[in-house]
């Protein structure tokens, strides 16, 4: 390989055909003299602009457009040297880092001797270590292309927004069933909304028989074995739901406060007595019969009842998962839109009540398609001040374009499936930690089950890997009709 | 097929290459394909009345050759050179061809008279007495090498066809330095005694009538036809073992010299014409066949690479830059081909 050309953090590198370089591989530029190494990462494989290759492929093209039969004597052997230079390739590399004294920094500011330097392939566990991507909490990621294998800490998700995406059937759930059982097994708190019922087994093993994240994993599915008794509903909760979930008026929502504290001192909150209060209620008619609308949502929910024994204790599966690690799967599959947006609304209120009052150290929170479930103002909300209550979350999804701006140029982390649509990698090029060029190349080429890895998990070195198999039930294939 | 020659190019190309080890290589400033000039002929008058012709489409087969030479490099001694030789032929409407090098040769003063004698013996096993009195100068050689190769796959053309139309690229003047008499003149036996008619076409010719090039002076007829010429005479040794005519032979408002075998009857050269109209493709009145056969053996600047990268690998010659003088001297002006 030979440096050819440098333009701001670019690098064009001539490669010959035998050299092998591919789309992602890093690159060390050593120059012994400065006693300095550029790290560069290829991010797109070109032909080398060898004057004469067109004239060279017309030439063996009759007027017909059949390829002309014939015999080529060539007795010095000259036709592999035609073939090693027409097959030369250009190597468009992004300036990563620069090594000196075992230190990699990330500036790009001097220049390699374009004679003298040595290009060498560098590997994955190589850069990993130069880059100190080690902890002692390992996750495996899976393999990368040199056959080594790409391991992230764990410590490097805590406190961090992360985002999984890429298109639909290339490996995004998978991925997060992986970072979950991990962070699990590192007895983290997980709380995943599982849009597809596809966490509920994640305790099971393929064929069936229980594995060492069974004890776990904590399966809610609203209405069934998820119900809260409504005594035990703090009024911010159900107010949360009320306004933000069922868009209950500001006037409205005054006066079911009132009546909620009338029946909390009464010792009578239960939803028949609810339902009674607000029949009963004296203010405007407009008003009684915004509340009692409201009020028939939730009691059609079937996740709120009055029987205490009937009702799983949120609060108490985190606290099990605080002591030895667990997941809190929050089945959606069954849910209605309404009723899907009451039981987030309280999931994350009870969190973040649970986290203010430092009943839980923190969460890892994994929202499957949240534009389906999550409101508006959650959006900064989880981001920004639920982040700081300690809610860490991991965004997957399939339209990138449903997640804010906003999110991506505070994701921490970004994990990249295959996406072919322009404008989807436009909408993922605008994370901070991501620079364009190198999502637009590399992701569009990524084969399934391949993902691009960036952001502080790898110090910033994007990297792609194979995402290595679990042996678990996943439950998350599509459904067919011919198959 | 006798395979002396390319066997003699192999032995002789390696071996020069062999010498220049220990000299630095001077890559070439400038890539030309080299061409023979055309001498000048007297008394020429072109018919005004041409001869029509009428496509036959009797399957023939048409054959062609060409060669080509490049400079590759300059050593401090001489010059590396490439010659390559290409022969085309269309067969049951199918284009075929056979290409014969790239032979690489590094020629110095001192070496390129044992390099072109010895081609020359393994040609005709003989050496013409012209040919040895003129030893070539060294910027020559290209042309006089391409030449022995393009002659020698025109004799195994000649040799091995039969009933068919042979193409040449060039005319049929001969007792040149490059051609001798005697060679052009067995060529040519050679092929009517295989029943093949040798057609030469001229890509550009100097010939004139009345002070105009005879290829411009086309009349208001249908094409395909061809104009007859009188009077073309050469001074000695320069001999025309041809007659000229000009050739239209499509609509394409274009027509080149043609030089059709003298010895060959009227009625046969008309009928060649016309198989070749009936048979070969022709783009802008040139026959592909030829057009193919001059293609394939013209050097891309990517084989000139390639050549380059191989005599730096496989015999390990030191690649330097002499600077241009042109450009050292004269800046943006020093471009070369520039009075």
């Amino acid at each position: 390989m030979k440096l050819y050309k440098k333009e701001g953090n670019i690098i064009q590198i001539l490669s010959f055909p035998n050299e092998n370089a591919e789309k992602g591989d890093y690159l060390m530029i050593e120059d012994a003299d400065a006693a300095k190494a550029l790290i560069v990462q290829v991010i797109d494989v070109q032909f080398a602009a060898v004057p004469g290759v067109l004239e060279e492929l017309l030439r063996t093209l009759p007027d017909g457009g059949e390829l002309i039969q014939g015999e080529d004597i060539d007795p010095l052997e000259i036709a592999p040297h035609i073939t090693y230079i027409q097959d030369a390739s250009l190597l468009i590399c992004k300036i990563r880092a620069t090594l000196e004294n075992d230190m990699l920094s990330p500036s790009s500011s001097w220049l390699p001797s374009r004679s003298q330097s040595i290009i060498k392939k560098i590997s994955v566990p190589s850069l990993m270590k130069l880059a100190k991507v080690d902890g002692k909490l390992p996750i495996i990621l899976g393999g990368t292309k040199d056959s080594s294998l790409l391991t992230i800490d764990a410590s490097a998700l805590d406190g961090t927004l992360n985002i999984i995406t890429g298109k639909k059937g290339c490996g995004k759930s998978h991925l997060s069933k992986l970072l979950m059982v991990s962070l699990v097994g590192y007895k983290a708190t997980v709380v995943i909304f599982d849009l597809n019922g596809e966490y509920s087994s994640l305790g099971m093993t393929q064929d069936g028989k229980r594995n060492m994240y069974y004890d776990k994993i904590h399966a809610l599915t609203p209405a069934q074995n998820f119900k809260v008794a409504i005594d035990q509903l703090h009024l911010n909760v159900v107010m949360g739901i009320l306004v933000h979930a069922l868009h209950l008026p500001g006037t409205s929502a005054r006066e079911f406060k009132h009546i909620w504290k009338q029946l909390r001192d009464q010792g009578k909150l239960t939803l028949a007595d609810l339902g009674e209060a607000i029949r009963n209620c004296n203010c405007n008619q407009h008003v009684r019969d915004a509340l009692a609308s409201r009020f028939h949502s939730l009691v059609n929910s079937g996740f709120f009842t009055d029987n205490k024994a009937e009702s799983t204790m949120l609060e108490e599966c985190l606290i099990k998962s605080k002591e030895a690690g667990g997941a809190i799967v929050v089945n959606l599959r069954n849910t209605g839109n309404i009723d899907r947006q009451i039981v987030v609304e309280y999931v994350l209120g009870k969190l973040v009540d649970s986290l203010q009052n430092w009943k839980l150290k923190a969460v890892f929170l994994f929202a499957e398609e949240a534009h389906l479930y999550l409101r508006e103002t959650y959006w900064d909300d989880i981001v920004t001040r639920m982040r700081h209550f300690g809610i860490f979350t991991t965004f997957i999804t399939n339209q990138p374009d449903t997640i804010q701006e906003t999110i991506y140029r505070q994701a921490d982390n970004i994990f990249l499936f295959n996406f072919t649509n322009e404008h989807d990698l436009d909408v993922v090029s605008r994370a901070a930690r991501v620079d364009a060029e190198t999502v637009r190349s590399i992701a569009r080429d990524l084969p399934p089950h391949h993902c691009l890895t960036l952001g502080r998990v790898v110090r910033d070195f994007p990297m792609v890997a194979r995402v290595r198999a679990l042996d678990l039930k996943t439950m998350g294939e599509t459904r067919l009709f011919f198959t | 097929m006798d395979t002396t020659l390319p066997q003699r190019f192999i032995e002789l190309s390696i071996n020069s290459l062999r010498q220049v080890h220990i000299n630095p290589f001077q890559m070439s400033q400038t890539f030309q394909q080299e061409t023979t000039p055309e001498t000048s002929p007297t008394q020429l008058q072109l018919k005004r009345q041409p001869l029509p012709l009428t496509p036959r489409h009797q399957e023939t087969i048409i054959a062609a050759v060409d060669t080509s030479t490049i400079k590759i490099g300059e050593t401090s001694t001489g010059i590396i050179i490439a010659i390559r030789g290409a022969t085309v032929w269309k067969q049951n409407r199918n284009y075929h061809y056979t290409r014969l090098g790239p032979f690489i040769f590094h020629i110095t003063e001192e070496n390129k008279n044992a390099v072109y004698n010895n081609i020359e013996r393994a040609y005709f096993n003989v050496q013409y007495l012209n040919s040895h009195q003129s030893a070539p100068n060294l910027m020559q050689m290209p042309t006089r090498l391409a030449s022995l190769l393009e002659r020698w796959l025109q004799t195994m053309l000649a040799k091995t066809l039969s009933d068919g139309l042979i193409l040449f690229d060039g005319s049929l003047t001969s007792g040149t330095i490059d051609t001798p008499v005697q060679r052009m003149r067995e060529i040519l036996t050679t092929a009517r005694k295989n029943h093949n008619t040798v057609l030469a076409f001229s890509k550009a010719t100097s010939l004139r009538a009345n002070g105009y090039l005879i290829t411009d002076l086309l009349p208001e007829r249908e094409p395909p036809y061809l104009l007859e010429t009188t009077g073309v005479r050469f001074k000695p040794p320069t001999v025309l073992l041809g007659d000229v005519y000009v050739a239209r032979l499509n609509k394409a408002n274009m027509a080149f010299r043609l030089d059709i075998d003298h010895e060959v009857p009227v009625e046969k050269r008309m009928e060649a014409v016309e198989k070749l109209v009936g048979n070969d493709v022709l783009q802008q009145s040139y026959p592909e066949t030829l057009r193919l056969a001059h293609i394939l053996c013209t050097f891309t600047a990517n084989e000139v690479l390639a050549m380059q990268h191989f005599t730096t690998r496989k015999h390990g010659i030191q690649i330097i830059n002499r600077p241009d003088m042109h450009r050292l001297l004269f800046g943006p002006f020093g471009k070369e081909g520039y009075a």
